[in-house]
Formats: structure tokens, sequence, C-alpha cells
């Protein structure tokens, strides 16, 4: 069932979907380029999902492994990267909540918690980073995810309605909920930096609109 | 809704999305031309948003990337091995096993690494993605990994190094390197299942499997040693000292592996 190790085909040039197929019909290296491939993207929405390194990637690697596992049962009607953000997106939300049932209350966990995000040591952007992580950490899990795939990740509400498995509304609606009860806590941050400059004319043209 | 009454920023969040009727839309337009604090309301939910964009997107960590990639090549191994039942797939798209596979990939890196270079020329048949172990026996040395795992388990993997050394550890000896005082020989290695309700519950406290345990002594007490992952790539193992009555014997602390 492997393909003809004379006819190489450049694991680069093939879409997702490609290597997906060539996957299930036993390439053992086409499973590799598409965790290559979407790796980076994966583990931000992880990342930023979970708030925590340890657990994100435990998440990433429950994910990738059970993708790998249930290959078959992609039907091609949405994306590759949707398939697999969804996968991801479930196992984030299946850790928060078993955590939230069994809440880390030891001593040992504390370490665990307040363990630092491997970023780049800019200042500003790791301030940036640990504030909105922490205020993320105070949203509801259905409200987090939404924001991190629309807000964070720039994905339309269209793409993270398919992640999420809900209508476009119900993702637009976690979202505006999301950001509502995230004005008092990030407020501090407003103006400490420059990205949020422009804010004053997109909110009146909002409120001009 | 004017003079002192103000909208709530959840209502300007769902008129900012469009979620609001024609309506209920057209009075808040007429409000805010005439309500500066809603105004900044608006302004300050666009800011948020600019905010969150703002967040650097950070790229993998290379050590998450590699134990990825062994969990995938162990994967691989198990599944190559094992002769093809099909599973069921169920409502959520997941594939559920007919019978309970043996998951490898809990195995120490090198031992699971080194499993994939035996066998990893041998072609994998079409349909092993959805294959599940049946109860053949395994290479020496290997047999005692087997259990039955329940989803916890096929998430953490089931082999764990178990001891009883009686060793007397000292403070300075627990903060590393570990990785001579656990470093197991394959009989070692137990299930998960196999663990004390103890070392069970520390587990699911630190959300994950240990990877040693030794019963041994603490500053000469009786004691319970269970060592976790903290972070393979910085190299670093928690290491949590309990009695046996599963009381902390002192703050849990983190250890060099190697």
């Amino acid at each position: 069932m492997n393909l003809p190790p004379d006819h190489p085909s450049p694991a680069a040039a093939l879409t997702d979907a490609d290597l997906l197929t060539r996957h299930i019909a036993g390439d053992q290296d086409a499973f590799s380029e598409i965790v290559k491939r979407h790796r980076d993207r994966m583990w931000a929405v992880a990342l930023r999902t979970l708030g925590d390194p340890d657990e994100a990637a435990d998440a990433v690697q429950d994910a990738f492994v059970s993708a790998y596992r249930k290959a078959e049962s992609f039907r091609g009607e949405a994306a590759v990267t949707t398939w697999l953000h969804r996968i991801v997106v479930n196992a984030c939300l299946d850790r928060m909540r078993r955590r939230s049932v069994r809440p880390l209350a030891d001593d040992e966990l504390i370490d665990v918690v307040e363990r630092d995000s491997p970023l780049p040591d800019h200042t500003l952007e790791r301030e940036l980073s640990m504030e909105v992580s922490a205020a993320l950490k105070l949203l509801p899990p259905d409200q987090r995810a939404a924001l991190v795939l629309v807000d964070m990740m720039g994905y339309s509400v269209e793409d993270a309605a398919a992640v999420l498995g809900v209508p476009a509304g119900t993702v637009k609606s976690r979202c505006a909920r999301g950001r509502a009860k995230l004005v008092p806590i990030l407020s501090h941050l407003r103006n400490q930096s420059d990205l949020t400059r422009v804010s004053s004319a997109k909110g009146a043209e909002l409120r001009d609109g | 809704m004017t003079g002192d009454t103000h909208y709530d920023l959840e209502t300007l969040a769902e008129f900012a999305e469009g979620l609001l009727d024609d309506a209920s839309a057209r009075g808040i337009r007429e409000h805010l031309a005439v309500c500066d604090p809603c105004g900044e309301g608006l302004a300050d939910l666009s800011t948020v948003r600019e905010l969150l964009a703002a967040v650097p997107t950070p790229a993998m960590p290379l050590g998450v990337a590699m134990r990825i990639d062994q969990a995938l090549a162990a994967e691989r191994t198990v599944l190559i091995e094992q002769p093809v039942t099909l599973g069921v797939v169920d409502d959520d798209g997941q594939v559920v096993r007919k019978r309970a596979a043996r998951r490898r990939w809990g195995l120490p890196v090198g031992m699971a690494a080194a499993a994939a270079v035996v066998v990893g020329s041998t072609a994998i048949a079409a349909n092993v993605l959805l294959s599940a172990q049946g109860p053949t026996a395994s290479g020496p040395g290997e047999g005692s990994v087997a259990a039955a795992p329940t989803k916890t388990q096929q998430r953490a993997g089931t082999a764990v190094a178990m001891f009883a050394s009686g060793h007397n550890y000292t403070s300075k000896e627990l903060s590393g390197p570990l990785v001579d005082y656990f470093s197991a020989a394959p009989g070692n290695y137990g299930s998960a299942e196999d663990l004390d309700s103890c070392v069970k519950r520390r587990s699911s406290q630190l959300n994950r499997r240990p990877i040693a345990v030794d019963k041994a002594q603490y500053n000469g007490n009786e004691a319970t040693i269970m060592v976790f992952w903290k972070d393979q790539v910085r190299n670093t193992v928690q290491v949590v000292v309990v009695d046996s009555a599963c009381k902390s014997l002192r703050k849990a602390a983190t250890a060099a592996w190697k």
C-alpha cells in the first residue's frame, strides 16, 4: 500500500488534503509534513486557550496523535486546517472542563501554574501577553476559545464557527460577551502602548456607522 | 435610554457585532450621538480587540515539537505491530476502539525512539489507522507496559518506572540530577493502573502521569518520591515527596533531570 519509492513526490508541493490521503494510504512521512506546517498555529491556539505551556504541550500532543489515529474520519467537507483546529480546540476545552471539575488547589501546583510562557523577551510584549493571558483565564472556556480564534488568531467568524462547531451568531455573541468582560480587566493597558492609537477612530466609526 | 441611563458593555458589544435587531441598533446609535460615556465604552471594546490582536504569536518550542514527533513515531510503531481490528466512528468523529489498544508513547523517549527504529521500515496497511490491538503478546520486556487504557491513561501513556529502593534521599539529592536514581531497566516499568491511590491522586492534581515513583525514605522518614516532567525542554522535573498518609513531606520542588 506504500507509494512506489521510485516516484517520490516532494511533500512540500502537496496540499493538506493530499497529504492526509497519503497518510491514510500508508505514507509514513505525510503526517509529519502536516504537523510541520501547522504546529506553530496549533501551539498558539492551545497556549492562548489554556494559558499554560505544560497544558498546551499536552493538549497539542493529544490532538496530533488523535488526528493521526482518526484521519479516516476526515471527510473533506472542511479544510484540513479547520479539522485540525477543531481537534486542538476540543482537546483544550476538555482539559479546561476537567480542570474546573478538579481545581488545582495543592501547593504543588503553584509552581506549575506560575511558569513563564516561552516568549520573546520584549518587555512590553511580554507584559501584554501575561496580562491578556491572565485576563482570559477569568472568562468561561467557550468565550475564551472564541476570542482566541477571532481576536487573537485573526480568523473570520465563519472559520471560527466551523472550528467550534456552532453557528456564526453564537461565535459573535461569545466574542461580544467576552470582550465586555475584558474591558474593565484590561483597561489599565489602554494607554500603555501605541497599540491602541487607532481605537478611538474605530470606535467613532462604529458609533456613527 | 438617554440622560443618566447608559447601555452596559455587553449590549454595546452586541451592537458592535451587529447582533441586535434594527430597532435596538437605531436606538443605540441615537443614544451614542449624545452620550460620551457610551461612546467611550464602545471605544474600550474596540481597544480590547486590538490588545488581543497585538499579543505576539509564539512559535512552538523545539522541545514540544520533538515530543510530538516522538509520540507520533511511537504511535506508528504501535499501529504497525498490531493486528487490525476496525474501530467504530461515533457521533463526534472519534474513533472508538472495540478493544483497548496498548499505547507505547508513554515510554521514556529513548525506548520509544529505539522501538521506532527497529520496526520503522515495516509497511503500514491502509486501515491500520483504525486498528486496535488484540491481546497479542509483544516482545520480551515490554509485556509489563500493557494496560487497558482509560481515556486519561491513553492521553498520558501507561508506563511508569517503579522502584522500592528504600534509599534515604536527602534534599540535596532530590534537587537533581535525578536520572541516575530513576533510570529503570524495562522490567521496572509498570502500568499506571498499578500506581497506588496516593500517586494517582497527585497525578490527577498535576494532570500528568509520573515518570518514576520510588518507595523510599526522605530524611529518614518513610516516603514516596514521585517525579513528574515539568519541562522536557529545560530538562526539569517536578519532585513530590509524600509520607505514607499521602501528606507532603516538603513543598514540591523543581529538580534537574539529567
